[in-house]
């Protein structure tokens, strides 16, 4: 009897060695990447943009295109994507799927790219195989216009950078970049549909697709062309090919430069006139012409294409 | 005597990202008798936003936010002979997210996924009584099969973290021991494992509880604990988004409650908590039961 009782003292006692050798072990495992967008209330927005673009379970994961099996990922914030208006997960339903997926994989690069070995003037290959600059600031430094907030966040499968600000590259040139915002394969909404429109009438379309030229376009929204009195499309289709041609050479300047490489406090447009810009200010800045009163703002800035940087600006600058 | 009319809260624990069947073990350590036995309808509600991940916990249940389960469950017990029980549960499941609109349009998910779970029958065995005069040992063994009986999914990528269970067929065989003193004061111990047909990862399982039984009341206090013996981690290395490949492991306490109404109807009651875990959801739930024995 005492023996049975023995016995039962040392199940017992092994089934409880048994439940406390269930304590945490892996708390000293790191996330992946993933895990650190799900883990990190600031980083929600990107976890449902990740999530919605289908690459949550791609950033779980070793990258297979890699021999480190690293991942380096530029992780814009919450307030990143509050920019353009996304102010959480849902908000991202005014996106194509398609187009949030390439966005982030824009954001996306092979490899461990630690805050050492990154340089000021040099580039970084994205996933969706289109290059990012790096650019010096004062005492910043910046991938393309965002800026790097947080460097080195170790995961199991990379590293993570904080950004302040979404990277758009749309891998062709101007004038096809702003057919995608129109063609809705941006927005489910159309968007850019007037200048479109203009660029067509104007006969810049070659000037501005034209891979030889490199441009910096200040680009109006729909809303904008209508503030400016073209109520419909047809309206400037309408209009003489030399008045939109001059208004639309008033947007463009010699040279894509990112908002983190405009220094200059003016510019001189390819139409001749003169372009001033406000003190550079939570990674934006303003852009006023002569024929403006206020100045406009950017809605969406450092959309990278194939020949140049464009801004999509809320007002049209009249020469 | 009461402690024939045991009830065992059914429940689902926490399938979120997760997947597991029983909050507790259907198996006790009392035996019905031979003819005897008792049948019991419970329900049970639990909810978590916290998820305990690798390698920390986070606060809100990725897309979801949070996530209740409610559950409407049968259980039954019948000793086909003093020595041997046969246990059989069937819950009914409803789990149920908080996703905003937009984000269940953005993905095409929903925030509901209900149905019949899986269905487990037990045959305890007890081979084993050793009566100590003023105290008693009692060795049990078990052997159970889990399987679906609804139809419901489990490969609907992320929207899987609502999924109901883990649709596997599980084969158990549990070992238990319970000593129990006159007084009605007892204490049990199981070990289980688990052998799962598909994906899903084997499992052993543990429970601890202590306990009064007496013929006005029974009152228990448990821990219980799972652990996988492999799989893989969600957001981890080898995650696809399939649910039921993950390692779900977990320790949870609780107690139960019962009294006895008239000769045949009881209630139940009791609550439990998850205190750790990996891949599982941080749920706290509650059940109430109606007890018939016969």
């Amino acid at each position: 009897m005492k023996n049975v009782n023995i016995k039962s003292v040392v199940v017992a006692l092994s089934l409880l060695a048994t439940l406390s050798s269930c304590e945490n072990d892996y708390q000293d495992e790191k996330p992946s990447i993933a895990a650190i967008a799900v883990a990190n209330a600031n980083f929600s927005t990107l976890e449902g943009a990740a999530i919605q673009g289908g690459v949550a379970g791609v950033l779980s994961n070793s990258n297979p295109n890699d021999p480190s099996g690293k991942y380096t990922v530029f992780a814009p914030t919450n307030d990143a994507f509050a920019k353009l208006g996304l102010v959480n997960s849902g908000s991202l339903g005014v996106l194509q799927n398609s187009f949030l997926t390439n966005t982030l994989l824009y954001h996306v690069s092979n490899g461990s790219l630690m805050a050492n070995q990154i340089m000021a003037g040099g580039t970084s290959a994205s996933a969706l195989s289109i290059n990012r600059r790096f650019i010096s600031r004062g005492s910043d430094l910046y991938i393309n216009g965002s800026k790097i907030i947080l460097t080195d966040v170790a995961a199991s499968n990379g590293t993570v950078h904080a950004i302040d600000k979404v990277m758009i590259a749309t891998g062709v040139n101007i004038v096809d970049s702003a057919i995608l915002l129109k063609d809705s394969k941006v927005f489910k909404s159309p968007e850019l549909t007037f200048l479109v429109q203009a660029v067509i009438s104007s006969g810049l379309a070659p000037t501005l697709s034209n891979p030889a030229n490199n441009f910096t376009i200040y680009a109006p929204t729909d809303a904008a062309f209508k503030a400016a009195g073209f109520a419909t499309i047809q309206d400037v289709a309408n209009a003489p090919q030399a008045v939109l041609q001059q208004v639309l050479l008033n947007h463009a300047i010699s040279g894509g430069k990112f908002t983190s490489e405009q220094t200059a406090t003016t510019a001189t447009t390819a139409g001749g006139g003169t372009l001033t810009y406000s003190p550079f200010l939570n990674g934006v800045f303003t852009v006023k012409s002569n024929g403006n009163t206020i100045p406009a703002n950017m809605v969406i800035p450092d959309i990278q294409c194939s020949n140049g940087v464009v801004h999509i600006i809320d007002r049209v600058l009249l020469p | 005597m009461i402690k024939k009319q045991i009830v065992l809260l059914l429940a689902v624990t926490t399938l979120g990202c997760v997947t597991t069947a029983f909050s507790q073990s259907p198996i006790s350590g009392f035996m019905q008798g031979k003819g005897k036995g008792n049948v019991a309808l419970s329900y049970s509600f639990e909810k978590y936003d916290n998820v305990f991940l690798v390698p920390q916990e986070v606060e809100s249940v990725p897309v979801f936010n949070d996530v209740k389960i409610t559950s409407a469950s049968i259980y039954g017990v019948y000793g086909i002979s003093d020595q041997v029980d046969v246990v059989m549960v069937l819950p009914y499941i409803t789990a149920t997210g908080n996703a905003s609109q937009e984000v269940l349009t953005n993905n095409n998910f929903e925030n509901e996924r209900k149905g019949l779970q899986d269905v487990s029958v037990f045959v305890k065995y007890s081979p084993f009584y050793f009566d100590f005069g003023k105290s008693s040992l009692r060795l049990i063994g078990a052997l159970g099969l889990k399987t679906p009986l609804g139809d419901y999914n489990v490969n609907e990528g992320l929207q899987s973290i609502i999924a109901i269970g883990n649709r596997s067929t599980t084969f158990s065989t549990t070992g238990m021991a319970m000593y129990k003193m006159n007084s009605g004061v007892f204490a049990s111990a199981q070990f289980a494992g688990n052998f799962a047909s598909n994906e899903v990862p084997n499992s052993y399982s543990s429970e601890v509880k202590l306990g009064y039984a007496a013929s006005l009341f029974y009152a228990d206090a448990f821990i219980a604990n799972q652990t996988s013996t492999s799989g893989v981690d969600i957001l981890g290395e080898g995650f696809t988004g399939f649910f039921p490949s993950t390692q779900v492991n977990y320790t949870k306490i609780g107690l139960n409650l019962y009294t006895p109404i008239t000769k045949e109807v009881g209630i139940s009651a009791g609550a439990s908590t998850v205190i750790e875990g990996r891949n599982v959801g941080k749920a706290t739930g509650l059940y109430g039961g109606l007890v018939y024995k016969f």
